[in-house]
């Protein structure tokens, strides 16, 4: 007889193995608490000077010489370390503006990527001599940090100055319209018919681990997948937002169907037996019961899904979009590319800025994403109904 | 057994894949009043009730043969409009079930659906008259856009009856409708079911052989798929003429 005071061996063996193993789990949650917040630091760490740009307060002087070879229209002071995107706009500004001929403007202008890394404390191609001029500008107020808006309203450039996310953006948002409009009406409606109408036999049982299969499948493959198809036999034009739109459809497509076929599973079949024992159709059975109990349930799983695509590069690879687009697309069917592909792009770039800049623009997307969850759990917690 | 025949079942036999779980069923139930289906768990009562809604049909792989007659109309004629049919013959389930809506529109629905009552007062009187034939009303007549599910069980079942006979049917079916309920709800349910025995001609499958013997007028006793004896419920409680029938309600098996 052991006592109740005192743990008999046994006992304490069972205690000691529960304490070990809820230690473990505190262990596994501290370690991935760790790396997230490690990864979080260091992209913010990174990232965060991108949204500040160096800028030089220059004279420029606009005339017909200074027309046809820009670099003399900035001051001597500054010639060499303004950006050449701005360089390059003064044509254009005159033709804009033809008041701008013959006057002398002092104003802040962009400085080059060397500039704005030295200036951030960063490597850049500096000769010393270029440094202690910019010194000296700075001490004089010449040279200061300001809010990057370039990095917001430009699109990609091969000078990192004046590269920004937004032509990526756009067709971010383009693809991502498009994939909603194709997977998620195809994807309700196909997960209907699989859990309400279809018979239940080896067909249907067939397409069922089919569609599990597709969830689970490379996302590359969809890729090649939507260059064979919609690139080569449908003939979408390469690199457009229909392109891959269609084809990150196709990834998402399965991610829909199994959440919109768990949560219609999840509704009790007495409520089915209800409606139709009261003389509801099918539809009516579905559309007034089945799927306001389920639309928190889907809506989750199309905004998950739709959120995985939108962080998806690989599949758009191969359809073209991973490409210098330095304009926002127009349309559909303009080239465009997207935000994971523009971080990819200037992950690989050689010049320190971009450094930044990949960081920053994986702040962007990672807001972006995070908002989208953000969202499916307000959704979710919102039409919760209990039956 | 005299009066008017509501429902006549005809050498029914039914099954679930190769299993036959109704064999050679004739049965007839007489308007306006209750029949009560007993037996030991799967002896196919409550299968049988299914059949009389055709609710079986969702279950697949099942077959039936024989026939039901709902006036002179077999209800498994393949011309048969079911949803028409199911309108005719409400339901009542074990568990209570009601919409994850509100109590008006719970009561509400199928009206609505089959073009019974207008939106409007017309409905507002509606759902009034059924909650108050369910004897519901006075409990939720202040909080009709409140969700049903809040609900207590014993309210829920009600609202469940009231909703079935919102779209004015001719026969109720009850599937052990007080088998999840305490006995004071249970007592609600039954001494509705006298009430409603006036307007609607009711089958009612139950576990309780005490239930039986106080809500029904006939009482149909199944045994492993079998129709063992049908009769007055007096008689089939007092005087069973089978032996098994006898066996089972007094206790000796089941």
């Amino acid at each position: 007889m052991s006592s109740l005071i005192e743990s008999s061996q046994a006992n304490k063996r069972r205690y000691r193995a529960e304490k070990r193993f809820k230690f473990y789990g505190f262990v596994a949650i501290l370690l991935s608490l760790g790396f997230l917040l490690f990864f979080f630091a260091d992209i913010i760490r990174k990232g965060y000077p991108a949204f500040q740009q160096t800028e030089i307060k220059a004279e420029i002087t606009y005339s017909k010489e200074t027309v046809e070879i820009p670099p003399l229209a900035v001051n001597e002071q500054a010639r060499d370390f303004v950006s050449r995107g701005f360089l390059r706009m003064i044509p254009s500004q005159v033709e804009n503006n033809p008041d701008l001929m013959g006057n002398t403007i002092t104003k802040w202008v962009v400085a080059n990527d060397d500039v704005d890394q030295y200036v951030k404390g960063q490597p850049n191609g500096l000769s010393s001599s270029e440094k202690q001029k910019i010194d000296k500008m700075k001490k004089e107020g010449k040279i200061d940090l300001s809010f990057n808006k370039y990095f917001f309203i430009n699109g990609d450039s091969k000078m990192p100055e004046i590269s920004g996310i937004f032509s990526a953006a756009v067709g971010t948002l383009y693809v991502i319209i498009l994939t909603v409009l194709f997977s998620v009406p195809i994807g309700v409606m196909s997960a209907i018919y699989l859990e309400e109408y279809a018979p239940d036999n080896m067909f249907t049982r067939s397409i069922e681990v089919n569609i599990n299969n597709l969830a689970a499948i490379p996302s590359i493959l969809f890729g090649l997948l939507g260059l064979a198809v919609f690139i080569n036999f449908f003939g979408v034009p390469r690199s457009s937002a229909l392109a891959g739109g269609l084809t990150l459809s196709l990834m998402t497509l399965p991610v829909i169907i199994i959440s919109t076929r768990a949560s219609l599973q999840a509704v009790p079949d007495s409520i089915r037996h209800g409606a139709l024992a009261v003389g509801a159709s099918r539809w009516q059975m579905i559309w007034h019961h089945i799927l306001p109990v389920s639309v928190p349930g889907i809506l989750t799983g199309t905004i998950l899904g739709v959120a995985r695509a939108m962080g998806e590069t690989a599949p758009l690879l191969l359809v073209g979009m991973m490409a210098y687009i330095p304009e926002a697309p127009n349309s559909f069917t303009d080239a465009a590319t997207v935000l994971p592909a523009q971080i990819y792009t200037w992950a690989s770039a050689s010049q320190r800025a971009y450094v930044e800049r990949t960081a920053a623009a994986i702040l962007v997307l990672l807001v972006i994403l995070l908002t989208l969850n953000a969202a499916a759990i307000w959704l979710r917690n919102r039409n919760e109904k209990k039956w | 057994m005299s009066a008017d025949v509501m429902v006549k079942v005809e050498q029914m036999s039914f099954y679930y894949g190769d299993f036959k779980a109704l064999n050679d069923i004739s049965l007839d139930f007489l308007k306006n009043h209750v029949t009560a289906l007993i037996g030991p768990s799967g002896c196919g009562k409550s299968t049988f009730l299914r059949c009389l809604n055709r609710m079986n049909d969702l279950i697949p792989d099942t077959k039936i043969e024989g026939r039901i007659l709902f006036g002179d109309v077999d209800i498994y004629d393949p011309k048969i409009d079911v949803v028409e049919l199911r309108k005719r013959i409400g339901m009542v389930f074990q568990k209570p079930n009601p919409f994850p809506k509100s109590i008006y529109e719970n009561v509400a629905y199928a009206p609505k659906i089959h073009g019974i009552a207008n939106k409007g007062p017309q409905m507002d009187d509606l759902v009034e008259e059924s909650l108050r034939k369910a004897g519901l009303w006075d409990e939720v007549k202040d909080r009709l856009a409140e969700v049903a599910t809040n609900l207590s069980g014993g309210q829920q079942q009600r609202l469940c009856i009231a909703r079935a006979i919102a779209m004015q049917p001719d026969i109720l079916l009850m599937d052990e409708p007080a088998s999840a309920l305490d006995p004071i709800a249970t007592q609600k349910i039954e001494d509705l079911i006298f009430e409603l025995k006036e307007r609607y001609t009711i089958i009612i499958v139950t576990h309780s052989m005490q239930q039986a013997a106080r809500v029904s007028d006939y009482t149909a006793f199944f045994y492993m798929g079998d129709l063992v004896e049908v009769g007055d419920t007096q008689e089939i409680f007092t005087q069973p003429v089978k032996k098994q029938t006898e066996d089972y309600i007094t206790g000796r098996f089941g």
